[in-house]
């Protein structure tokens, strides 16, 4: 009963949605413009419907009902109460339903700021009314999660993938979904600015926390994502540039883009043509991420089941927005004169240099993982683009980014004064690389020319954004001011740099060998000594398990790690977890491999500074949703 | 020459710069980074793969095919596409999804005694996913 309930819910919200999507411009047309009246109301209850709909899936998992096959192929009655909670996401159908309740909860969002009814607001919601609606057609007809097994449904379930049954999962979907769909709204705005004719600073200033909301989110899904494969897969690893990472990845890229076009267009009056295109742009990219994910016509880790009927689905989706919208820039969008002026070396510049590297790297990125697709479709070979494509291309236009970072503090708009803090910026510079240098040459040895780049990057960005400016002011209200009303930069900026140099100092200095112990043995990798103590099996609620206890001994301190082979009997499938120990400097990571006679073989690992990757990613995040709260306390002021 | 038209120059050189830059990596990125997927009927019958270059593997890894030496982490077992099958030799610790029957894709390069030395076996996430090169060359048969 309850599952048709959420069919039927949903179904309503299709008709809904159709109501408020597309009436209201049939109307228009013949001239009634009673629907207009209603977009508001509806679009609030299409919301709650989606929201009941999912919660009826929700219920259908917690109380076991596998005559739902969608239940059926991911649970299982022994499987913990919370995973079948995010099992409900847990695969393509789910998801789906997740996702389209994300849409419409941004639309909610939308409609509470921004309550006022005038075309502009009607427009945008319409918009994502019809974005809304096409995704829940593509569930109904493709992929519909409330499907029966009836009458003879099965009495056990399939069991969630128990690579999913972890905690960092729970919350990896949601997050890097409401980033992914909260791009709609500022592509809904750009459309409804450009068919108002409302093109002027004030739509960027309104668009801007939007933005900067999904990129948070965006950042906070793919680092969970990423802290996630660094424990979970049991490869110490903690980017693969797979291409469904890539398509996570570059849509983050265009919005950090429009993030800084916006404000130039906002503060200047600049790009406003640009900014629109880039709206379209990170809404597409988003898109088309979600095509190559749900049509698996990449080969990728991320496991949807292949389906060629949703390819073209999503496709025909991804047109009509994209093209759709383009048309209406092309033609209907009356082109600004932009009358301000800039000198070369002000920050105008400078965000167009950054504008200029994102999209750059987010189309480089984007055409090295569908050129597999290009290739096969010319040659009728297929191949596939190793990761070091994606290493060598992405570090010039690193470089190129902590560069402008660095800088960014300092240039004005219109024109840069004066250039004198070149010279400290670049003493301080060179003093924190030659420390940094010294310390982590004590630490873990020689380095190489890479290390140095992403030092220097980090020493750079360090001085450009925190150090250099409190030093140079006497007066400490200045400082308390800069460090107040630059807080966000500041964050995000920093956070880039921790990155950079955690990712620096992993891939220079991490130790990795395989080897095989009994009971007993020991071996030395570096400077640490890794013992093998003992091996023991264990029986839990829906697995077996085989743990190994390791003990990693360093500068005279001993640490215990265990690492375990789990069967899940119900998925008929084998998992490794990994022993992860982790100290200020350094991860010690250990995965069991077979057993073979008396011995075990291993993986050991040591992995220095893996931490400030997703250090820096979180420092990012916070700098973002800080920027998101303030721009819209400002819009708050003027509205 | 007036500001306005002076900062189109400027943007128009810097996008120029970006864009040559970036279509330079690309173009030698992916020159130096393409790994061709290749069947066993490929390597065996056709003798497309050239001995010592770096490719990608793929098929089914053929049933009762599997050993392991017990002093060491070395590994062999034959992947097929059931026409014809090759061994394939790997050093170290195979994934958990591994195993006689399932689909994989190994890569590595084909040594001139005509085995596959391979240096990773790629993972997947879920055991009814079938990577789709290894699901195509199924499907011609």
């Amino acid at each position: 009963m309850i599952p048709e309930l959420g069919h039927l819910f949903l179904i309503s919200a299709l008709v809904l949605t159709f109501v408020t999507g597309f009436l209201p411009y049939i109307g228009a047309v013949i001239g009634r413009h009673v629907f207009f009246n209603y977009v508001f109301a509806i679009s609030k209850f299409s919301f709650l419907l989606i929201s009941i709909s999912l919660i009826c899936l929700i219920y259908s998992f917690l109380v076991d009902d596998f005559s739902v096959m969608y239940v059926a192929s991911n649970s299982n009655t022994n499987l913990p109460f919370y995973y079948k909670l995010t099992a409900t996401w847990g695969a393509h159908e789910g998801s789906l339903l997740l996702w389209i309740f994300f849409i419409s909860l941004w639309k909610v969002l939308y409609l509470n700021r921004n309550g006022s009814e005038e075309n502009f607001n009607i427009i945008a919601l319409t918009i994502i009314n019809q974005v809304v609606f096409t995704f829940i057609a593509f569930t109904l007809f493709t992929s519909n999660p409330f499907e029966r097994i009836l009458p003879l449904s099965p009495i056990q379930g399939n069991d969630l993938n128990p690579l999913l049954q972890d905690f960092a999962f729970t919350i990896h979907p949601p997050l890097l979904y409401l980033g992914y769909s909260g791009l709609v709204v500022p592509f809904a705005m750009a459309v409804a600015a450009m068919l108002t004719g409302n093109t002027d600073s004030l739509w960027c200033r309104f668009a801007r926390p939007w933005v900067l909301l999904s990129s948070g989110f965006l950042t906070l899904g793919i680092s969970v994502g990423s802290w996630w494969a660094y424990y979970e897969l049991g490869w110490g690893g903690w980017w693969f540039w797979d291409p469904v990472e890539n398509m996570a990845f570059v849509p983050w890229l265009v919005s950090v883009a429009l993030i800084h076009s916006l404000i130039t267009s906002e503060k200047r009056g600049l790009y406003r043509n640009w900014s629109l295109l880039l709206s379209i742009l990170a809404f597409a990219t988003s898109l088309l991420g979600t095509f190559l994910v749900r049509s698996g016509i990449l080969t990728s880790v991320h496991a949807f089941a292949l389906d060629p009927e949703r390819g073209v689905f999503i496709l025909a989706i991804f047109f009509y927005f994209i093209c759709g919208s383009l048309l209406i820039y092309f033609f209907k969008n009356s082109k600004i004169r932009e009358e301000a002026t800039y000198n070369i070396l002000s920050k105008e510049f400078g965000f167009l240099l950054n504008n200029i590297l994102l999209v750059v790297l987010a189309l480089s990125i984007l055409f090295g993982t569908i050129f597999p697709l290009i290739y096969e479709a010319i040659n009728v070979r297929q191949i596939s683009v190793g990761a070091p494509y994606f290493d060598f291309l992405i570090i010039p236009f690193a470089v190129g980014l902590s560069f402008l970072q660095g800088l960014g503090l300092y240039l004005g708009w219109h024109s840069t004064k004066s250039f004198n803090f070149l010279i400290r910026l670049l003493v301080e510079t060179f003093t924190i690389m030659i420390i940094i240098f010294l310390v982590l040459y004590f630490l873990f040895g020689e380095g190489n020319f890479y290390l140095l780049l992403s030092i220097l990057a980090f020493s750079w960005i360090l001085s450009g954004t925190i150090l250099d400016k409190p030093f140079n002011t006497k007066n400490s209200k200045e400082i308390r001011d800069f460090l107040y009303y630059r807080a966000e930069v500041i964050f995000a900026h920093l956070g880039t740099a921790f990155l950079i140099l955690g990712v620096g100092v992993v891939s220079t200095y991490s130790m990795e060998t395989e080897v095989l112990l009994a009971p007993g043995e020991e071996f030395k990798l570096g400077d640490s000594k890794f013992t093998f103590k003992e091996i023991k099996t264990r029986k839990e609620q829906n697995y077996n398990s085989t743990q190994a206890r390791l003990s990693v001994s360093t500068n005279n301190s001993s640490y215990d790690l265990i690492t375990e082979k789990r069967y899940y009997p119900f998925a008929n499938q084998m998992m490794t977890e990994a022993g992860i120990k982790t100290l200020i400097t350094k991860d010690f990571y250990v995965t069991l491999g077979d057993e073979l006679g008396e011995k075990y073989s291993f993986r050991l690992q040591i992995k220095p500074f893996v931490r400030w990757i997703w250090f820096g990613a979180l420092m990012v995040a916070i700098g973002t949703f800080l920027s998101a709260y303030r721009q819209r306390k400002r819009n708050e002021k003027i509205s | 020459m007036n500001p306005i038209r002076k900062q189109r120059v400027y943007a128009l050189v810097a996008i120029l710069l970006g864009v040559s830059v970036a279509i330079f990596l690309v173009l030698n990125g992916l020159k130096q980074n393409l790994n061709l997927f290749y069947t066993p009927t490929q390597v065996i019958k056709e003798n497309l793969l050239e001995v010592n270059k770096l490719a990608r593997l793929g098929g089914m890894v053929k049933e009762n095919s599997f050993t392991e030496h017990t002093n060491s982490l070395m590994k062999s077992f034959e992947i097929t596409d059931f026409n014809e099958s090759i061994m394939v030799v790997y050093k170290g610790i195979l994934p958990d999804l591994f195993s006689e029957g399932s689909g994989v894709v190994v890569q590595g390069m084909l040594t001139e005694e005509g085995s596959f030395e391979a240096s990773e076996v790629l993972a997947k996430h879920d055991e009814n996913y079938m990577p789709p090169e290894v699901a195509k060359t199924l499907k011609y048969k």
